[in-house]
């Protein structure tokens, strides 16, 4: 099990960095998720705490169904362009996610020098969903890839949190969630004002600011 | 108590700003809410320089006066814009560059922007502290991008796409915290009170390692440089009374969250290597802002550099330390609130009477704004750092500091920057301020309630130029013992 979360979660990441289209994109999002509510729930059914399976059902409910539903009909309702346009291409991508990956192995085991291999590990697959979900933030054109970038950010933090600090407290967490679907929300209102001003949305117009 | 209320006003006024339809009443009760929140904030500021013992609730409220200060100071200039708000929004409405259901959800979003920022300063769990921060970002991007055109949607997309990637940095940095609380002592824990009481067991190296994370993340909210890029599309674009608050207290914020961050750190590894890194990214903002301020076209983009400049002083003034380089540095988060504030809303003037934000197109406003012109020649000299305005004394304890303690490179440098950006301010502002106004342009008409806003300020700028009253001395103080953890 554990295992199989592990090299789930670290699929997803690479998927998101390979997808070149929109809704494959959010649909590796969406899985990412999905793995992330079965460690959640592993982690309930371990701890026998109602509190965690909270935790798993909104992960579910959030990350899994409701703002992946919310975004493919963003991408539906603005007839985006379903290519998502690269910056770098996805064979050079690769080769990044690769070096990021190792560099992630790295800083893991320096900052859990006294940990067991498994926290090492999960800190290392933690990181790498990080860094690439910067990457895609940075080198995709559509301002779609930018929210589910950062929302990939938030999802390796949210699996770091639970791996090695028992995750949040419960209140925190709730707000975490609370503060990442409005996030969400007001994302997606500004993709609709940038389809409509700018006419597509391709984030290498937005460059009317300078200096 | 009284924390609560202080609180609760903002969110009383938003839910009234959407009840009542009535757009001037709804201006009015803003402005009252805020200065009976500001009253709020000064009983409760005295309260604790008589009994001197932190105020806590339920273990999520912790108050000492490091927050008392800041709380203080985002009273005052959240008082201001909103009596300020009354008169610009009321222009906008006739000019019909707003429809009255914008008006509507500008106070609504206004008071929770308000009561975000304030709910960053009181809180104890670090963990919360960062949704607060994460919720100044959300609610202030609509305000940012209000107006609807190209350049403000841009720029509240980049707004919230660098700020939310910073945050996100930051978070990691807070679950190293965490991580380092739940490995020295077994407990898990966010709460900055008890971070701190243990914070001499934590691991030094993993403390090190949170806290760059937690310096570049909250420094992306903070503008300092190279983490800055958002803040000149931000401010330039919000509209003027909301920039006002970005530049004047929301920057603040986020250095009153890495200010708590790096108590926790001083007392772990020692203070050099918080002062360091603070010196490090403050002479960077210096650098950067006086670069850009001196070639600035945009009047609006000019105030936002420099608030960089201003920030990059105040992380430097932290950095150096000592008695008057803490001092010096609060004083300055005040100095600089409100008298960027006050400039801000003289630029919003401005750039209304002339439909541009362009200073070349920009002469005479002193003579077609008389009010509004003469408040910002003198806020202008006292953004600037003349003698005898406020900004001037902050300025001058940080480079004391700074020379007192043998730092002459730094110091020196410190002062050639500021003599930089003071020359390119008054360069800009005199040609847009002298002169004679374009022909065919009436002197305008200036509202009321908006020259009570100016009048506010400067009031504050004069006095504390003058010597800082009892009250903000004392907090002052009080909130440099926190720092030297008293």
């Amino acid at each position: 099990m554990e295992l199989f979360i592990i090299l789930g979660l670290l699929a997803t990441a690479f998927a998101l960095v390979f997808a070149k289209r929109l809704s494959a994109l959010v649909g590796s999002f969406s899985l990412q998720s999905f793995f992330l509510v079965l460690l959640s729930l592993r982690e309930a059914v371990r701890g026998a705490h109602l509190d965690l399976y909270i935790i798993a059902g909104l992960v579910l409910a959030l990350k899994v169904l409701i703002i992946p539903r919310i975004l493919l009909n963003m991408i539906k309702e603005i007839k985006a362009n379903e290519n998502l346009g690269f910056f770098i291409n996805p064979q050079l991508s690769l080769l990044v996610a690769l070096g990021l990956i190792y560099l992630s192995w790295a800083f893991s085991s320096l900052v859990f020098a006294h940990q067991e291999t498994l926290v090492k590990v999960y800190g290392a697959v933690s990181f790498t969903i990080i860094s690439l979900g910067l990457f895609i933030m940075v080198f995709r054109i559509k301002a779609l890839a930018q929210i589910v970038g950062l929302l990939a950010m938030e999802n390796g933090i949210f699996l770091l949190a639970s791996a090695v600090s028992g995750g949040m407290p419960f209140l925190v967490e709730m707000a975490i969630f609370f503060d990442v679907f409005v996030g969400v929300i007001i994302l997606g209102v500004f993709v609709y004002r940038i389809n409509k001003l700018f006419v597509g949305i391709d984030i290498d117009k937005l460059n009317r600011l300078r200096g | 108590m009284k924390i609560l209320v202080i609180l609760l006003l903002p969110i009383i006024m938003a839910l009234l700003s959407l009840l009542i339809r009535n757009n001037k009443l709804r201006a009015i009760i803003t402005s009252l809410g805020s200065l009976l929140g500001l009253i709020c904030s000064i009983s409760l500021g005295y309260q604790y320089l008589f009994v001197y013992s932190p105020i806590t609730l339920f273990n999520l409220i912790y108050v000492d006066a490091l927050s008392l200060f800041f709380v203080f100071t985002i009273s005052v200039v959240a008082a201001a814009a909103a009596l300020y708000s009354q008169g610009y929004i009321e222009q906008e409405l006739e000019k019909r560059l707003l429809t009255l259901k914008q008006a509507k959800y500008y106070y609504i979003l206004f008071n929770l922007f308000v009561f975000s920022m304030l709910l960053v300063t009181v809180v104890n769990n670090l963990g919360l502290m960062w949704v607060a921060i994460e919720l100044t970002t959300l609610l202030s991007a609509f305000l940012v991008g209000f107006h609807n055109t190209k350049n403000s949607v841009e720029a509240a997309w980049k707004y919230i796409i660098i700020c939310s990637v910073g945050i996100i940095l930051a978070l990691l940095g807070t679950i190293f915290f965490s991580y380092a609380f739940l490995f020295a002592t077994g407990f898990k824990s966010l709460n900055w009170t008890e971070l701190m009481a243990q914070a001499a067991k934590l691991d030094p190296n993993l403390v090190k390692i949170a806290f760059i994370f937690i310096l570049v993340g909250y420094g992306t909210k903070a503008g300092l440089a190279p983490m800055h890029t958002w803040l000149p599309d931000a401010h330039s674009q919000a509209i003027s009374p909301i920039s006002a608050l970005l530049s004047g207290v929301l920057l603040k914020t986020a250095i009153y969250a890495i200010l708590r961050y790096s108590l926790i750190v001083n007392l772990c590894v020692g203070s050099a290597f918080s002062s360091h890194l603070f010196i490090l990214f403050g002479m960077l903002s210096l650098i950067v802002s006086a670069g850009f301020v001196l070639v600035q076209k945009d009047i609006k983009r000019l105030l936002a550099y420099s608030s960089l400049e201003h920030i990059g002083i105040i992380i430097f003034g932290f950095g150096v330390g000592g008695p008057l380089g803490i001092y010096g540095a609060l004083l300055h988060i005040f100095n600089h609130a409100v008298t960027k504030s006050l400039l801000f809303f003289g630029a919003g003037n401005i750039v209304n009477e002339f439909a541009s934000h362009n200073m070349r197109q920009m002469r005479g406003a002193l003579k077609a704004l008389p009010f509004t012109g003469f408040m910002v020649l003198i806020g202008l000299f006292a953004l600037a750092g003349f003698p005898p305005f406020s900004v001037f004394f902050s300025e001058f304890m940080i480079l004391m500091a700074a020379f007192t303690q043998n730092h002459f490179i730094l110091g020196g440098a410190l002062l050639l920057l500021i003599v930089i950006v003071f020359s390119a301010l008054i360069y800009h502002f005199s040609r847009v301020l002298f002169g004679e106004k374009p022909k065919g342009m009436a002197t305008a008409n200036e509202p009321f309630v908006g020259k009570m806003a100016f009048g506010f300020l400067l009031v504050f700028i004069l006095i504390v130029g003058w010597s800082a009253p009892f009250f903000l001395s004392g907090l002052i103080e009080a909130a440099a013992d926190v720092w030297r953890g008293m």
